[in-house]
C-alpha cells in the first residue's frame, strides 16, 4: 500500500459519502463496501463484516469507528485519524451552518415538503444497507434466521438492542451458526 | 420539575461541563439508536440547558442534514450554549475519548479475529447487528405507510442500492428531486 493514491481515494471518497449521509452513517455502507471490497479490493467481505460487527459492539461513535477501523486496514494509524475526520467533518460543519441560518427557514413551507420527499427514500436505504451487510456477513442459512429475528424482535418489542448483540455473539461462540 | 421561561435565564455552562455531558451520552448510545435519548435526558432534563422545545427544534433541524442525528445535537447544542467553541467542547467530548478507546479495543480484537471462537462471535454479532438495521429501517419507514408514494420510494431506493450495487450519490440525486416533487405535488393539491 506504498502508493499515496490509495489513501487519498479512500479520504476523498468517504469525504463525499459522509456530506450526502442523510439518515446517519448506516445508509453509506453499502457504497463504502462496494468501493472498498469490489471496486478496489482492499478488505473482503468477511473482513468488512468484521469490522461492522466490532464498531457496533463498542460504545460511542460506532460509525465512525468503523470508517477508522476501514483507514486501518488500508493506511496504519495515520488512516484511522484521516477517515475519522473526513467522517464527521463534513456533516459537522454543514450541522454548525445550517443551525446558525435554521430561523430563516424553520417554519418555511418548502422545509416541510422536502422532508416529505427526502424521508422515505432515506429509510429505504437504511434497510438496503441492513440487507447489503446481512448479505456480506451471513453465511450460512443459521444466520439469516438470526438477522431475521432480531428484525422481527426488534419490531415487536422495546428491547434495548444491546441484548441483543449479546445474544447474537453468545450464539455464534457456542458455534450455533 | 421547574419551568424554563423562554431564555429569562440562560445558563452557560463551562465547556468542561459540555465536554463531560457529550462523553456521558456518546458511552450510552450502544448497538445504534439509543443516543438521542441519552442526549434528551442530559441536556433537558439533568442539565437543563434548553427546554423540551428547542430540543424537538434541533432534532428536526438535524433529522434533515446528512450525519449521525446524534452528532448534529452535539454541535448545535454546544453553538447553542457557548457558540463556535462550544460545538468543539462537546463535539471533542463526543469523539475523542470514546474513539480512542474505541479504535483500540477493536485493533485488540481484530488482532485475534482469526481465532475460531472470535471469529464465531463476531459472525453472530455481525447478523444481529444487520438485523438491527433493517429494523430501524422499517420503524422510521412506519409513520409514514399510508402514503403510497414514500412506499413507492423507499422500495424504488432499497432496490437500486441491494440490487443494482448503484453508488448511494446517484440514487440520492436521480430519486430526491423526484420524490421531492410529487411530494409537492400532493401538499398542492390537497390544499
Amino acid at each position: 500500500m506504498s502508493d499515496p493514491s490509495v489513501p487519498i481515494a479512500l479520504t476523498a471518497h468517504l469525504a463525499l459519502v459522509s456530506s450526502i449521509s442523510f439518515g446517519g452513517f448506516p445508509t453509506v455502507l453499502p457504497d463504502v463496501r462496494n468501493f472498498v471490497v469490489s471496486t478496489h479490493g482492499w478488505m473482503t467481505d468477511q473482513e468488512f463484516a468484521d469490522l461492522f460487527a466490532i464498531a457496533q459492539s463498542i460504545p460511542g461513535p460506532n460509525m465512525i469507528l468503523m470508517m477508522s477501523f476501514v483507514g486501518w486496514r488500508v493506511w496504519g494509524f495515520p488512516g484511522a485519524v484521516v477517515s475519522a475526520f473526513a467522517t464527521f467533518g463534513p456533516p459537522c460543519t454543514m450541522y454548525f451552518a445550517a443551525y446558525r441560518i435554521w430561523d430563516r427557514f424553520r417554519d418555511a413551507p418548502w422545509q416541510r415538503i422536502v422532508r416529505l420527499g427526502l424521508v422515505p427514500v432515506v429509510m429505504g436505504l437504511v434497510i438496503a444497507s441492513g440487507v447489503v451487510m446481512a448479505r456480506a456477513a451471513d453465511t450460512s442459512w443459521r444466520a439469516v434466521a438470526v438477522t431475521n429475528a432480531t428484525a422481527a424482535m426488534m419490531l415487536a418489542t422495546r428491547l434495548n438492542p444491546m441484548w441483543l448483540i449479546l445474544v447474537g455473539g453468545a450464539f455464534g461462540g457456542l458455534g450455533l451458526l | 420539575m421547574t419551568e424554563i421561561v423562554g431564555g429569562q435565564e440562560v445558563r452557560r455552562p463551562s465547556l468542561g461541563a459540555l465536554f463531560t455531558a457529550f462523553l456521558i451520552v456518546s458511552l450510552c448510545g450502544v448497538g445504534g439508536g439509543g443516543g438521542i435519548v441519552w442526549a434528551r435526558r442530559v441536556a433537558v432534563e439533568k442539565r437543563r440547558w434548553i427546554s423540551d422545545r428547542e430540543f424537538a427544534d434541533i432534532v428536526s433541524l438535524c433529522q434533515f442534514m446528512p450525519g449521525p442525528n446524534i452528532v448534529g445535537i452535539a454541535v448545535c447544542v454546544g453553538a447553542r450554549m457557548r457558540g463556535a467553541i462550544g460545538t468543539l467542547a462537546a463535539l471533542g467530548g463526543f469523539l475523542l475519548i470514546p474513539w480512542a478507546v474505541g479504535l483500540s479495543l477493536g485493533l485488540l480484537c481484530l488482532k485475534y479475529a482469526h481465532l475460531p471462537v472470535l471469529r464465531n462471535i463476531l459472525d453472530g454479532i455481525a447478523a444481529v447487528a444487520s438485523g438491527l438495521l433493517i429494523a430501524n429501517g422499517i420503524r422510521l419507514l412506519m409513520p409514514y405507510r399510508r402514503r403510497p408514494a414514500a412506499l413507492v420510494f423507499a422500495g424504488v431506493a432499497f432496490s437500486l442500492i441491494a440490487f443494482g450495487r448503484l453508488p448511494l450519490l446517484v440514487v440520492l440525486f436521480g430519486l430526491v428531486p423526484i420524490s421531492v416533487a410529487v411530494a409537492g405535488v400532493e401538499a398542492a393539491r390537497a390544499r
